[in-house]
C-alpha cells in the first residue's frame, strides 16, 4: 500500500497559488451571482433579501424561451456531435495507412477559435453561401434554404458540431482504445455479429467516455454566447445572451444574476447526474 | 460435435511465416495439445481455427465442411482466451449467458444450462459479481463456463492457466479435462508448459517455427522423440551424434564420441550401416550401478544438485558431459566416480 | 507482369484487401478535406476579393483577386492594435499561469493528499463554468478591485482561463515520472536542487511545452471575459472579429481577421502533433 501524504503547511502553501487563485476568482464571482439574484450586494440602490427577481424571470416569456432554446442547443449539439464522432472513433481504433494524416486534419477545428469557426461555417450556410449557391446551380432547389439565423437553431448546431467534433473524437478514441481486442474477439467467438458487438460491447464499454463527451458538449453549447449571437435566431436568444443584455444593456443586474444562477445550477446538475449515472453504468466495480 | 481437420495450413504476417504448412486431424471428442516455444505459431493456429485469421493457404474443416469463408460468429467454436477476455461491464451471469443470447435460446432454457455449468465449476455464488471483483482463478472458471455453456463443436484453449499459481493450475486442468471428457467435446489446447501437456492430452502436437515437429500421445512424445528439437524441448535429454558401425536386425552398434553404444531401434526407423545418426536418451535411463544392461558407462560426477525427490547429476564421460539422476539411497556427491547401465531400448534415433 | 504471375494467390488477395482499406481511408480523407478544407478555403477566397469586381451569385470563386481587403483592414480598423494587445496579453498570461500552476501541479501529481479528486475538479472550474456567467460577475469583482478596463485585469482573467489546461497537463507529466527514477537519484546522492534541475525539469518538459501552448491558444481565443472586462478600452482579435460579425457584418474584413487568428493556432496544432504525445492533448481536454 502506498502511504497517504498528510496536508502539511508546506503542501497547503504549494496549493495556494494554483487552487487558491482559481477558488478566489471563480468563488467570488459565483457568490456575487447568487447574492445578487437574491437582492443582496447591489452595487447601487438598496440591498435586501427578495425573491422578486426570481419571480420576474420565471414569469418572463422571453427568459423561459431563451432557457428552452439553450437547453435544446445543448442537447442536440451534444447528441449530434457524439453521433458523428462515434463511427469515426471506431474507424480510428485500428491504425492503418494514411490514418495519421487523417487524424491531424480532423483535429484542425480543435485549434480554430469558436468565433472563427462560426464565421467559417457561416460562409457555407448563409443565405447566399456556398451550399445554397451550389444547390441552386445544380437546380436542386429554386429558393435558397434558410440555414443561418433560423428559428430552430440548426445553424448553431452545425457550428457546434463542426467546432467540437475533434474534441469529442479525442475523448471517444481514448475510451475505445481501452477496449481490448480480445474482448471483441471473445464476443465474435460467442456468436455476436457486427451489430451485437457494437451495441453490447463497444457502446457499453465506451459509455463512460460517451457520457463525459456529452456532458462537456452540453455545458459548452448550453452556456454559449458568441456562436449563438452570430448564428442563432433573432428570437429567442441564448440564456447567456439574454443575461448579458440584461446586465450590460438594461443594467438589470439582479435579473441577470438569476439567469446566471440558473445556468450554473443546470451545469452542476448535469455534472452531478453524470457522476451518478457513471456509477450506475460501471456498477460497483 | 465434430472432427477437425487442417490441411496444408499457411499464415503469414508480412514476412513472418507464423504457420507453415500444417496438417492435423483431430478426432471427435479428442483432446489435442499444441506445445512449443514462444512464437512458434500456436496462437495463430488456434485463431485461424476460430476464424479470426483467414488462412493464406490451406483449409480448415469441421467435419467435412470447409470453414475458411465462415466468419467467427458463425463457427461453432468456443475459445478460452489467455487473458480470459471477460466482458468487464457484465456480471458473471451475463458473461456466461452471452453466447446463449446470441444463439437466441429461450430464457428458461438458458437458465437451466447456466445454472448447471455454474454448479459444475463452483460459480453458483458469484453470479451477480462483475469480473473485476473475482480472483484470477474464479475469472478463469468464468471464462471456461462461458465457453462450454454453448456446447460448441470445438473448444479452443489458449494457455488458459498461465496466470494461475502452480497448485490451482493443476486443480483446474484436472477440471478442464474431466469436463471435456464428460461432454465429449473436441478440444484444442495451447500451452508451453510441457507438464501440463503431458498430463491432460490424448495427443500432443509439438510445434517449432510454424511447423509440426511431431504428433503423438504423451508417452510416445516423451519416450520416443523423433527430432532433436523434440528431444531437447520435452524433459531433459542427452543428445549425441554417432556413426553406425554394424546393424543386426533392429540392433545397431554406434560409435559415439564418448564410446560405443548398443541401440535397439525396435519400433523406430532402423539406420543403415555407416550412416551418421543423432540419438538421445533420458537422464533417468542411466541406472546407477546397474550391471545387467548392455551399455556400461563410467563417469565422474561434476555436480550433484539435490532436488527433493531426486538428485540431478552432471557427469563427465571421457571428456563429454551428460546428465543423470539418482535417488536418495545412492548418496552420490560431487567427485565420485560412478558406473551406469543404459538399456538398449532406452535410445531414440532422431531426425534433424 | 512477370511478378504478378509468380505471386502466390494469398499475396494477391492480401494486396487487394490492402487496396480496399486504402480506398476507404482515401474516401475519409477526401470527406475530411472537404469538411475542414472548404470552410477555410472560402475564408481565404473572401479575404482576397477585389472590391472593384464584386463576387456574387452564381460565381463559385471570385472573378478576380487582390490584397485590397488586407490593406484595408490594417489601415482603417483597429486590427493592428488588437494584434498587439492579444499578443502581449498571451505571453504574460502564460508565464503567470505557469508560475501559479507549478507548485500546485507538483503537489497534485506527486503527493497522495486527502481530497485530491476534489482539488482536481476545482481546478477545472474555469473550463467547466459557463464563460459568460463568469465574465459578467467577475467583472463585478474586478469593479470592486479597480481592475475593470485595465491591462492587468485582462492578464489576470486570461491567466484564470488558461490555468485548468496548464495544471492538468503538468499534473499528468509530474505524475508520470516513475518514483524509481527519483529514488535512484536520491540514492546516488542528489540534493533538492540537482533533483529539480536534472530530474524534474527535463522529465516534465514535454508537458510544460504542451501546457504553455494550450495556455497560449486559450488566451488568444478568449472572448467572453475580454468582451465584458476589456471592451471598449481594449480590443483583442476575437472581440474585433465579433464586432465585424455583429450588426454591421463585413464579410471580407471578418475573413481577414479570421485568417489572422487561426493561422498561428493551426501551426501550433502541428507542433503539438509532431513533438508531443497525444496523451497531453487528451489530458488537457477531457476525462474529468
Ligand atoms: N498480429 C500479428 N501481426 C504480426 N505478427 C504476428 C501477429 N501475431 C503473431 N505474429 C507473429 O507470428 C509468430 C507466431 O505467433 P504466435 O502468437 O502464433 O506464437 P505463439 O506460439 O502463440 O507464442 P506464445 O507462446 O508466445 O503465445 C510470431 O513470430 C509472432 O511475432
Ligand atoms: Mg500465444
Amino acid at each position: 500500500m502506498k502511504k497517504k501524504d498528510k496536508m502539511t503547511p508546506f503542501i497547503i502553501l504549494m496549493l495556494i497559488p494554483g487552487v487558491g487563485f482559481i477558488v478566489f476568482f471563480i468563488g467570488s464571482s459565483i457568490s456575487i451571482t447568487v447574492l445578487q439574484s437574491l437582492g443582496f450586494f447591489n452595487m447601487m440602490g438598496e440591498s435586501g433579501f427578495t425573491l422578486g427577481y426570481w419571480k420576474s424571470i420565471l414569469s418572463s416569456r422571453e427568459a423561459i424561451d431563451s432557457l428552452l432554446f439553450s437547453l435544446r442547443m445543448g442537447i442536440l449539439s451534444s447528441v449530434g456531435t457524439v453521433l458523428v464522432a462515434f463511427p469515426l472513433a471506431l474507424f480510428f481504433r485500428k491504425s492503418g495507412p494514411a490514418k495519421g494524416m487523417l487524424g491531424s486534419i480532423i483535429k484542425v477545428p480543435l485549434f480554430i477559435p469558436a468565433l472563427v469557426a462560426a464565421f467559417l461555417i457561416l460562409n457555407l450556410i448563409s443565405y447566399h453561401g456556398l451550399i445554397n449557391t451550389t444547390l441552386m446551380r445544380l437546380n436542386i432547389i429554386d429558393e435558397p434554404l434558410r440555414m443561418l439565423n433560423d428559428s430552430f437553431g440548426w445553424g448553431v448546431i452545425t457550428i457546434q458540431i463542426w467546432k467540437n467534433l475533434p474534441f469529442v473524437l479525442l475523448i471517444l478514441m481514448s475510451a475505445i482504445s481501452s477496449i481490448r481486442d480480445d474482448t471483441i474477439d471473445a464476443a465474435r467467438n460467442l456468436g455476436a455479429g457486427y451489430w451485437s458487438v457494437l451495441f453490447r460491447i463497444y457502446i457499453p464499454l465506451a459509455m463512460p467516455g460517451i457520457l463525459v463527451a456529452m456532458i462537456l458538449m452540453f455545458i459548452k453549447a448550453f452556456g454559449d454566447f458568441p456562436i449563438t449571437s452570430v448564428a442563432g435566431p433573432v428570437y429567442p436568444s441564448s440564456v447567456a445572451n439574454r443575461m448579458q443584455i440584461m446586465a450590460n444593456l438594461y443594467q438589470e443586474w439582479n435579473q441577470a444574476a438569476v439567469l446566471g444562477v440558473i445556468i450554473i445550477i443546470t451545469t452542476f446538475f448535469v455534472i452531478w447526474a453524470y457522476s451518478r449515472f457513471a456509477e450506475l453504468v460501471q456498477g460497483g466495480a | 460435435m465434430a472432427t477437425l481437420k487442417l490441411t496444408n495450413l499457411v499464415k503469414h504476417f508480412d514476412d513472418v511465416v507464423a504457420v507453415d504448412h500444417i496438417d492435423l486431424e483431430v478426432a471427435d471428442g479428442e483432446f489435442v495439445t499444441l506445445l512449443g516455444p514462444s512464437g512458434c505459431g500456436k496462437t495463430t493456429t488456434l485463431r485461424t481455427i476460430a476464424g479470426f485469421y483467414y488462412p493464406d493457404e490451406g483449409e480448415v474443416y469441421f467435419g467435412d465442411r470447409i470453414m475458411n469463408n465462415i466468419p467467427p460468429n458463425k463457427r461453432d467454436t468456443a475459445m478460452c482466451f489467455q487473458s480470459y477476455a471477460l466482458f468487464p461491464h457484465m456480471s458473471v451471469w451475463d458473461n456466461i449467458s452471452f453466447g446463449l443470447k446470441m444463439r437466441k435460446m429461450p430464457a428458461s432454457e438458458q437458465k437451466i444450462k447456466i445454472e448447471r455449468v455454474m454448479e459444475m465449476l463452483s460459480l453458483s455464488e458469484l453470479g451477480k459479481r462483475k469480473p473485476g471483483q473475482l480472483s484470477g482463478g474464479q475469472q478463469q472458471r468464468v471464462a471456461l463456463a462461458r465457453s462450454i455453456v454453448t456446447e460448441p463443436e470445438v473448444l479452443l484453449f489458449d494457455e488458459p492457466l498461465s496466470n494461475l499459481d502452480a497448485k490451482l493450475r493443476v486443480q483446474v486442468r484436472v477440471e478442464i479435462r474431466e469436463m471435456q471428457k464428460r461432454l465429449g467435446i473436441t478440444a484444442i489446447y495451447v500451452t508451453h508448459d510441457q507438464d501440463e501437456a503431458l498430463a491432460i492430452s490424448d495427443r500432443i502436437v509439438i510445434m517449432e517455427q510454424g511447423r509440426i515437429e511431431q504428433i503423438g500421445d504423451p508417452y510416445t512424445i516423451y519416450r520416443h522423440p523423433e527430432t532433436q528439437f523434440v528431444a531437447g524441448f520435452i524433459g531433459l535429454a542427452n543428445i549425441f551424434d554417432g556413426v553406425v558401425l554394424e546393424v543386426e536386425g533392429t540392433r545397431c552398434t554406434v560409435q559415439a564420441p564418448f564410446g560405443n553404444v548398443l541401440i535397439n531401434a525396435e519400433g523406430q526407423e532402423v539406420p543403415h550401416k555407416g550412416a551418421t545418426i543423432h540419438f538421445s536418451w533420458r537422464p533417468e535411463d542411466m541406472k546407477i550401478r546397474d550391471r545387467t544392461s548392455k551399455n556400461q558407462i563410467t563417469g565422474n560426477v561434476l555436480q550433484a544438485v539435490f532436488m527433493g525427490d531426486i538428485t540431478d547429476l552432471f557427469i563427465e564421460v571421457n571428456g563429454y558431459k551428460m546428465r543423470a539422476q539418482s535417488d536418495d539411497e545412492a548418496k552420490i556427491v560431487a567427485g565420485d566416480s560412478v558406473s551406469f547401465g543404459i538399456a538398449e531400448h532406452a535410445f531414440s534415433i532422431l531426425r534433424e | 507482369m512477370d511478378k504478378t504471375m509468380a505471386m502466390p494467390l494469398y499475396l494477391i488477395k492480401k494486396r487487394r484487401i490492402k487496396r480496399f482499406y486504402l480506398m476507404i481511408t482515401l474516401f475519409f480523407v477526401i470527406i475530411q478535406l472537404l469538411w475542414v478544407g472548404i470552410p477555410i478555403f472560402m475564408a481565404i477566397m473572401w479575404s482576397l476579393v477585389n472590391p472593384d469586381d464584386a463576387w456574387s451569385y452564381p460565381n463559385l470563386i471570385p472573378p478576380s483577386f487582390s490584397l485590397e481587403q488586407w490593406r484595408y483592414v490594417f489601415n482603417y480598423t483597429n486590427i493592428a492594435r488588437a494584434l498587439k494587445t492579444s499578443y502581449s496579453i498571451a505571453p504574460l498570461a502564460v508565464i503567470l499561469s505557469f508560475l501559479l500552476s507549478l507548485p500546485t501541479s507538483y503537489v497534485l501529481g506527486r503527493k497522495d493528499i486527502p481530497g485530491k479528486k476534489v482539488f482536481m475538479l476545482v481546478v477545472l472550474l474555469p473550463m467547466i463554468m459557463p464563460g459568460m456567467v463568469v465574465a459578467l460577475f467577475l467583472s463585478r469583482v474586478f469593479n470592486l478591485m479597480g481592475l475593470s478596463q485595465t491591462f492587468l485585469g485582462l492578464v489576470l482573467a486570461h491567466t484564470l482561463m488558461s490555468m485548468p489546461y496548464m495544471i492538468r497537463v503538468m499534473t499528468t507529466s509530474f505524475a508520470s515520472i516513475p518514483q524509481d527514477v527519483i529514488d535512484a537519484a536520491e540514492n546516488l546522492g542528489a540534493g533538492t536542487f540537482v533533483k529539480i534541475k536534472d530530474i524534474f525539469l527535463p522529465m516534465i518538459r514535454p508537458g510544460l511545452i504542451a501546457g504553455m501552448i494550450f495556455a497560449f491558444t486559450t488566451s488568444i481565443e478568449e472572448f467572453n471575459l475580454t468582451f465584458i472586462i476589456g471592451t471598449p478600452t481594449f480590443e483583442t482579435i476575437p472581440t474585433i472579429l465579433y464586432s465585424f460579425m455583429g450588426y454591421n457584418f463585413i464579410r471580407t474584413n471578418a475573413s481577414v481577421v479570421s485568417l489572422l487568428m487561426m493561422t498561428p493556432n493551426i501551426i501550433m496544432l502541428f507542433i503539438v502533433e509532431r513533438f508531443l504525445k497525444s496523451d497531453y492533448l487528451s489530458a488537457s481536454l477531457g476525462k474529468m
